[in-house]
């Protein structure tokens, strides 16, 4: 490969990589204070339609904003059926999607009529770092990019940080681990996962708004294309850690990368193969990498202990 | 037997406005808001609610089940005319068509009929092919593109004329052909197409859906990159890069079938449209024109003329001439 097209190689990577990576981190902190919130594909299309909505109103970057907004909102349905009622926490969350993606149709519909919205967004200018982004090969994946990939990148040490190094991290691991022993040290497991859960339905707006602020500069139904639920099996990839979750994403967006490449590339394959490739990869990678790590013990225990 | 019960009731209430009232109901692989394949059926749907006053039901449809199901339902509720809009509705149609025969099953891009069932098949390659024309007299690189939703027969057959029709005017052109595995991905449609480009490819022609829309966005960002839309008139979706677009003026079709049927003189048959009968057109964008070699033009509407008059068809792939 020649370093052109090597660095568009790299720079398509990213992008695909990018709104995964956000949904995946919230979903991370999520399933380690030991809930599996299957409905994040819900939370991600909302935050797309919310990003569209909102550019045509504030502009792409509080547009940003609302999408997060919109992924809380979702996941708020999620909190309430799923651990306020502890309802069982897979079936909360497949109906959380349906509604998500649904919902998202319909309101969509109802704003812009049956001709749809088109390519009307304003998007999300790249930010280029001064000198580093002239790096051969490397310097235009890394330090040309929009603002949600930083912010992506950014998070991944933040997390790790919240995670492992402060109170309420430890709270959160606790209760993934042990609900009942944390409930009695004087954790309120709820609280716990509560806010947990709604930093995950943010992360996922964020992977929503993302797609159309940054990508697409439009919305389309749908358009989440099952993100939702490729988030969580890169969660599992990555086992359960921000920087594991990172590289995971990474090599998912890498995978995705390499199908357009292929199917660019014009060999005379059938095209079928190449789109499957990723997931391919993700269940090679989760065969080869098995019992190396765990999942939180308690993950997705339906009303372990009340708190 | 409630759905037979409200047929009845249904029939006995538009007695008094001599024909029964026409009810009609139309399934899509995908939604309505996607401004080509889906769009333009759902407008026909609704000018035969307005030119004939019918009752009108639409429903998305994902899975083979569905289609199944949706067939059936509108089956047993007694409506007189249901399209299956896309090649992928044809086996169901063909199936659940026998369990019902006074339901008229109409599939587009279909080429098999029965009792009560049609074929609507346009000649998409046609309105392709010129496209193809205008593509291979107007690429500055050698290379251009083709990016579908899923590799059925009617998009590749789209393909193999765009790409023909680009080689009678430059034969040592290059064509790259991807596919985004679904319609829906916006997201993805548009790195198909940066890809495509990154390798040189600098007029694609995109036959996606709503994924599409993907696709003129990466146009949008590159420089000199020019897009063919499909299906429906794409022109304004993004003027500054779309040259052009083939349309199937799915209306006129749906109405064309509908008014014949309530008029009483259908007669169900694989019905063929296109050039000539102005159902599939090349809509050039006003703003492009000019950028467009005259030459080229010229070769357009030469073959045009050809195909209305008969005597030139837009080549079909190999395969799909063997088993459409």
């Amino acid at each position: 490969m020649s370093s052109p097209a090597l660095a568009d190689f790299l720079d398509a990577s990213v992008r695909s990589a990018t709104p995964l990576l956000l949904a995946a981190l919230g979903e991370t902190v999520a399933e380690r204070s030991g809930v599996i919130n299957v409905g994040i594909e819900g939370t991600i299309i909302a935050g797309c339609l919310a990003g569209l909505v909102a550019a045509t109103v504030v502009g792409p970057n509080a547009a940003l904003l609302a999408a997060g907004i919109a992924g809380i909102g979702i996941a708020l349905i999620f909190v309430v059926v799923a651990i306020g009622l502890a309802a069982d926490q897979i079936i909360t969350g497949t109906a959380i999607t349906m509604l998500g993606l649904g919902l998202t149709s319909t309101l969509y519909r109802v704003i812009y009529g049956d001709g749809g919205a088109a390519l009307s967004a304003p998007t999300l200018s790249v930010i280029g770092i001064p000198l580093l982004q002239d790096i051969p090969v490397v310097g235009r994946a890394l330090f040309r990019q929009p603002l949600p990939t930083y912010l992506a990148e950014l998070m991944v040490p933040a997390i790790w940080y919240w995670l492992h190094r402060t109170q309420s991290g430890l709270a959160i691991r606790a209760t993934g681990e042990n609900p009942g022993a944390s409930l009695a040290s004087g954790i309120s497991t709820r609280r716990v996962q509560t806010t947990a859960v709604l930093f995950g339905g943010m992360c996922g707006g964020l992977a929503g708004g993302t797609l159309v602020l940054a990508q697409v500069g439009t919305f389309t139904e749908g358009m989440s294309a099952g993100r939702g639920f490729v988030a969580i099996a890169i969660v599992a990839l990555g086992r359960w850690h921000p920087v594991g979750v990172a590289m995971a994403a990474l090599v998912f967006g890498m995978a995705s990368a390499l199908q357009f490449l292929f199917q660019a590339l014009n060999l005379n394959l059938p095209y079928q193969i190449f789109l499957a490739l990723p997931y391919l990869l993700t269940l090679l990678a989760l065969a080869l990498t098995r019992g190396v790590y765990r999942a939180p013990a308690a993950l997705g225990a339906r009303k372990a202990v009340r708190g | 037997m409630a759905a037979c019960g409200s047929t009845k009731s249904a029939a006995n209430d538009s007695a008094a406005a001599a024909p029964a009232t026409l009810r009609v109901a139309l399934l899509t692989p995908g939604p309505v808001s996607d401004q080509g394949w889906n769009g333009g059926a759902f407008a026909g749907l609704n000018m035969i609610h307005d030119s004939l006053g019918a009752r009108v039901s639409h429903v998305q449809t994902k899975t083979p089940a569905e289609f199944d199901e949706n067939f059936r339902l509108y089956g047993e509720q007694g409506y007189t005319l249901v399209f299956g809009h896309g090649f992928e509705y044809q086996d169901a149609a063909e199936r659940i068509a026998q369990e019902f025969p006074r339901t008229q099953y109409v599939t587009t891009s279909g080429t098999r009929t029965s009792t009560n069932l049609t074929g609507l098949e346009f000649a998409f390659e046609d309105g392709a092919y010129l496209a193809g024309i205008i593509a291979g007299a107007a690429t500055k690189t050698g290379t251009i593109g083709a990016i579908g939703g899923q590799e059925i027969p009617p998009v590749r057959r789209s393909f193999y004329a765009f790409e023909q029709g680009a080689r009678s005017v430059n034969p040592s052109v290059k064509m790259i052909t991807s596919y985004v595995g679904n319609w829906d991905d916006a997201s993805a449609g548009k790195e198909q197409a940066l890809a495509q480009i990154a390798r040189k490819a600098d007029i694609i022609f995109q036959n996606a859906d709503a994924a599409g829309l993907g696709i003129f966005q990466a146009a949008r960002e590159s420089k000199g990159v020019r897009v063919f839309g499909t299906n429906g008139n794409q022109n304004a979706v993004a003027p500054e890069v779309v040259l052009g677009s083939v349309v199937i003026d799915l209306p006129r079709a749906f109405l064309l079938v509908a008014r014949e049927i309530q008029a009483g003189t259908f007669k169900p048959r694989v019905i063929s449209l296109g050039t000539a009968s102005n159902v599939v057109r090349l809509e050039l964008n006003p703003a492009l024109r000019g950028t467009i070699p005259a030459p080229a033009l010229l070769t357009v509407d030469s073959v045009t003329k050809l195909f209305v008059a008969g005597t030139f068809k837009a080549p079909i792939p190999p395969i799909a001439a063997i088993k459409p």
